[in-house]
């Protein structure tokens, strides 16, 4: 079996690299054969890849310790279903299924892309299987998943602790799967550069793969968040990792690309702009799978140091440059876009925003970089965590929301500050109404009262939108019900877009309330002994502790009773894992939509008394919500219209009064 | 350790006493866990990080500042412990950085935008002074006769419901 899967890395590197050959000559040489059969090579590069994913599932299966990575994530009494985990938990596996995915996607954005983008098409290919090439070489020279040991251990060294939760199931492959992906919109817009066509028309394809790509690594990220907050067990959902900080920062740069491609779409404006957010994002993405790698920066989640490392900075820097001489050589192609016609426009705020994302992405960046710099020059090494970042992007993100509750009310081309005023009366109301309720219920930190009152602000905003247009409707003679859905059915991307909004708006809750609000604190409770957090009164009932075969696991009950809401009992989980010398937790979180009661176990002492911490943390509920509506926005948002769109598309609902001496 | 736990544990919701766990709590949150790979020693189990939180515990109750808990162990484990860089000397560049960027990435977009409007202007010579704002309102009339012209030619709009023969 391991053969086979040495054997088909090997053919997926030929075919991958035959692709690339093939597309570039063909399309330059004009010979169509070879554009082609690099296209059929583009969809067998997949299927070889399955089996050699399979054949490493089957190695997994059938226990078979003689390959280096099954020994080092599995044994013998491991549960079949941690395979799917163990595949991406090391190094050499996790390539793979990098591999794998973006084998994937690219044949499928060869097999969708539009008749429209032919000329560059061969382009696209030969950059989607120059990426892949990159990773299947590296991982059939320095680190292959189906190296063998020289002997056959007895038994495997198992999986990690940490991987063995539902999370754990999900939030690897969807961020990886989302970090790969954005190799697709990177394709698309190079290729369209390359070919000196398709200038305009690449938007259409990389504004859907770009939302795409956007939402499972946001949703990768939430995930992660939601892991975080359950398993390692502090109470928090987001520490500024350096690898946290690695897929945020690309997520910044596509949030930044999807909404100047509406520019772009709506008046053909930020051309240039828009193929360098797709390289920053691009860049980023990379860098962030070179940070995973083992690269200069300690974190929870890399996968240890190693050579690999520098391979995938040279690759970076290697691409960076492709990517920047692609731009000079063909910026002539570029220009010639409508002017801006006013400061006070939907145009000029969504620059402010992009200024505003890419803001939040340096200074993520440069707490990310600055140790190395530090090290560098002083010789001393400093740590960037937490608070570094609190107090240098908490402005920035204020900054953010404010845009996003009055950019959707700006006009595209110039605004009126009398319109600007309508616009926004209601929304300002219910701002300032959300913050006198605040400051009248004792809140009085400014932090979460401009945040708070923001999210009044947007929530008006987008109320107010969807009111008015479903009262547009309604008079036509629909019911409301009907009118609201058919308002959303016939403006799928701006609606989707308010949707994601409103995601937005609760993270944001969620975010502040539990940021500022929070109450923590940590005791030793005997058995019997109770203590009082906030308004709950919190009673140790006692615990069990058993020895398993590969754990010390205990179980400690506490009941929890709040004046006026009876009691319930609460379990958390706690195990040691003396192979990995690991400890992993599973809080007890009781979590309702105004606050979270969070309780989690740290050790238990000789005496039997156990070190409790107990949380409060308001609103992060909102926080988990936010994800499945991210998720529907972003499918109405992409929800392709019904083909007899043919005259809708010929007679845009969009109404442009064209003054005299315009092009 | 013990003893501190009892204080811990003894006080009930007292105020001296919760003012000075959340004290505690906030040191906690800005010193790095020595041996841990990015965590703060709040959030660290491992038994130094334990220790050190009891540390800390002790010389708030003993009276100390912050700021002298946290010299304390940055002049046991060096600068590296902090979770936060100091704002002096060559530590000054992390913090001085992302505001002057911002403003020099603001600057950089308002020359931009006034680069990109005067052209603007220089093109439209003939243009009104303001251009009438296409709002909801102004533009419902125009809409829905936009919507009747399309029902009567037989073809399905968003405005309309009319599924004349065509699928």
């Amino acid at each position: 079996m391991a053969e086979l899967g040495s054997i088909t890395l090997l053919l997926a590197l030929i075919l991958a690299v035959y692709a690339v050959l093939g597309s570039v000559l063909g399309a330059v040489r004009g010979v169509p054969q070879l554009v082609e059969s690099s296209r059929y090579a583009t969809y067998a590069v997949p299927v070889a890849l399955s089996m050699a994913t399979f054949s490493l599932v089957a190695a997994f299966v059938t226990r078979d310790f003689n390959l280096e990575y099954v020994a080092a994530h599995s044994n013998r009494a491991m549960d079949y279903v941690y395979t799917w985990v163990a595949l991406y938990a090391g190094n050499e596996g996790s390539l793979l299924f990098i591999a794998l995915v973006l084998s994937i996607m690219a044949a499928l954005a060869i097999l969708l892309a539009p008749h429209s983008l032919k000329e560059s098409m061969p382009y696209v290919n030969a950059i989607m299987m120059a990426v892949l090439t990159f990773f299947v070489a590296v991982m059939v020279t320095m680190a292959n998943p189906f190296d063998t040991l020289p002997f056959t251990p007895p038994d495997g060294q198992g999986i990690n602790p940490l991987l063995r939760h539902p999370g754990m199931f999900i939030h690897p492959p969807v961020l990886m799967t989302g970090l790969i992906g954005m190799t697709v919109p990177f394709a698309f817009a190079m290729g369209a550069l390359i070919s000196g066509r398709n200038v305009d028309d690449w938007l259409d394809t990389g504004r859907v793969w770009g939302l795409v790509v956007w939402a499972m690594l946001g949703t990768g990220l939430l995930l992660g968040a939601w892991w975080a907050y359950t398993i390692l067990g502090w109470g928090g959902y987001w520490a500024w990792d350096p690898i946290e900080n690695a897929a945020l920062m690309p997520w910044l740069g596509l949030t930044a690309f999807v909404h100047s491609v509406m520019v772009q779409k709506r008046r053909g404006m930020f051309r240039m702009w828009n193929i360098a957010l797709v390289n920053i994002s691009f860049t980023l993405a990379l860098f962030g799978i070179f940070i995973n790698r083992g690269g200069p920066v300690p974190s929870v989640h890399s996968f240890g140091a190693s050579n690999l490392g520098w391979v995938f900075l040279a690759f970076l820097g290697f691409s960076l440059l492709f990517s920047f001489a692609v731009f000079f050589f063909r910026y002539g192609a570029l220009k010639g876009s409508r002017p801006l016609e006013s400061m006070l426009s939907r145009e000029a705020a969504f620059l402010v925003n992009n200024l505003l994302l890419l803001g939040v992405a340096f200074v993520t960046l440069w707490g990310v970089v600055f140790p190395l710099i530090s090290q560098l020059f002083r010789g001393v090494t400093v740590t960037v965590a937490e608070p570094f970042y609190n107090q240098v992007n908490g402005p920035l993100l204020l900054a953010l929301i404010l845009l996003m509750g009055v950019g959707p009310l700006l006009p595209w081309r110039n605004a009126s500050w009398r319109s600007i005023r309508k616009a926004l009366l209601l929304p300002a109301t219910v701002s300032v109404a959300v913050v006198t309720l605040l400051l009248l219920l004792g809140i009085h930190k400014p932090y979460p009262l401009i945040a708070f009152g923001l999210c009044g602000l947007i929530s008006g905003g987008i109320l107010q939108e969807w009111a008015r247009g479903t009262r547009v409707r309604h008079r036509k003679g629909e019911n409301y019900a009907i009118a609201f859905g058919r308002l959303i059915a016939a403006n799928r991307p701006r609606y989707g877009g308010y949707i994601v909004h409103l995601a937005v708006v609760f993270l944001a809750l969620g975010i502040t309330g539990s940021s500022f609000f929070s109450t923590q604190k940590d005791v030793v409770l005997a058995p019997g002994e109770e203590t009082e957090v906030g308004e709950y009164t919190i009673k140790y009932l006692g615990g069990i502790t058993q020895e398993r075969p590969d754990r010390i696991e205990s179980f400690n009950t506490v009941e929890v009773s709040k004046s006026g809401e009876g009691t319930r009992q609460m379990t958390v989980w706690r195990a040691f894992y003396p192979d990995f010398r690991m400890i992993s937790t599973k809080a007890a979180v009781r979590s309702t939509p105004v606050e979270d009661l969070y309780v989690v176990s740290s050790e238990t002492l000789e005496d039997g008394r156990v070190v409790f911490r107990f949380l409060i943390n308001p609103l992060v509920w909102w926080i988990w919500l936010a994800g499945p509506v991210v998720i529907v926005g972003t499918v109405v948002a992409l929800w392709p219209e019904r083909q007899p769109s043919l005259a809708r598309s010929r007679l845009p609902r969009r109404v442009e009064p064209a003054p005299a001496g315009m092009d | 350790m013990l003893a501190v736990a009892i204080l811990v544990t003894a006080c009930g919701a007292g105020s001296t006493e919760s003012s000075l766990e959340s004290r505690a709590q906030g040191i906690n949150k800005s010193l790095m866990c020595p041996v841990c790979p990015s965590e703060t020693i709040d959030q660290a189990q491992v038994e130094l990080a334990a220790q050190m939180r009891t540390i800390v515990l002790e010389r708030l109750a003993a009276g100390e500042t912050r700021e002298q808990i946290l010299q304390f162990f940055v002049d046991r484990y060096g600068e590296s412990v902090l979770a936060e860089p100091s704002k002096r000397g060559f530590n000054l560049l992390i913090w001085v950085a992302p505001p002057v960027g911002l403003l020099g990435g603001a600057v950089l977009l308002y020359v931009i935008l006034l680069s990109m409007r005067r052209s603007a202007q220089g093109r439209l010579t003939e243009q009104p002074s303001s251009v009438p704002v296409a709002t909801a309102e102004v533009l419902e009339p125009y809409l829905e006769r936009v919507d009747m012209e399309m029902e009567s030619m037989g073809v399905v709009g968003p405005g309309n419901t009319a599924e004349k023969g065509r699928d």
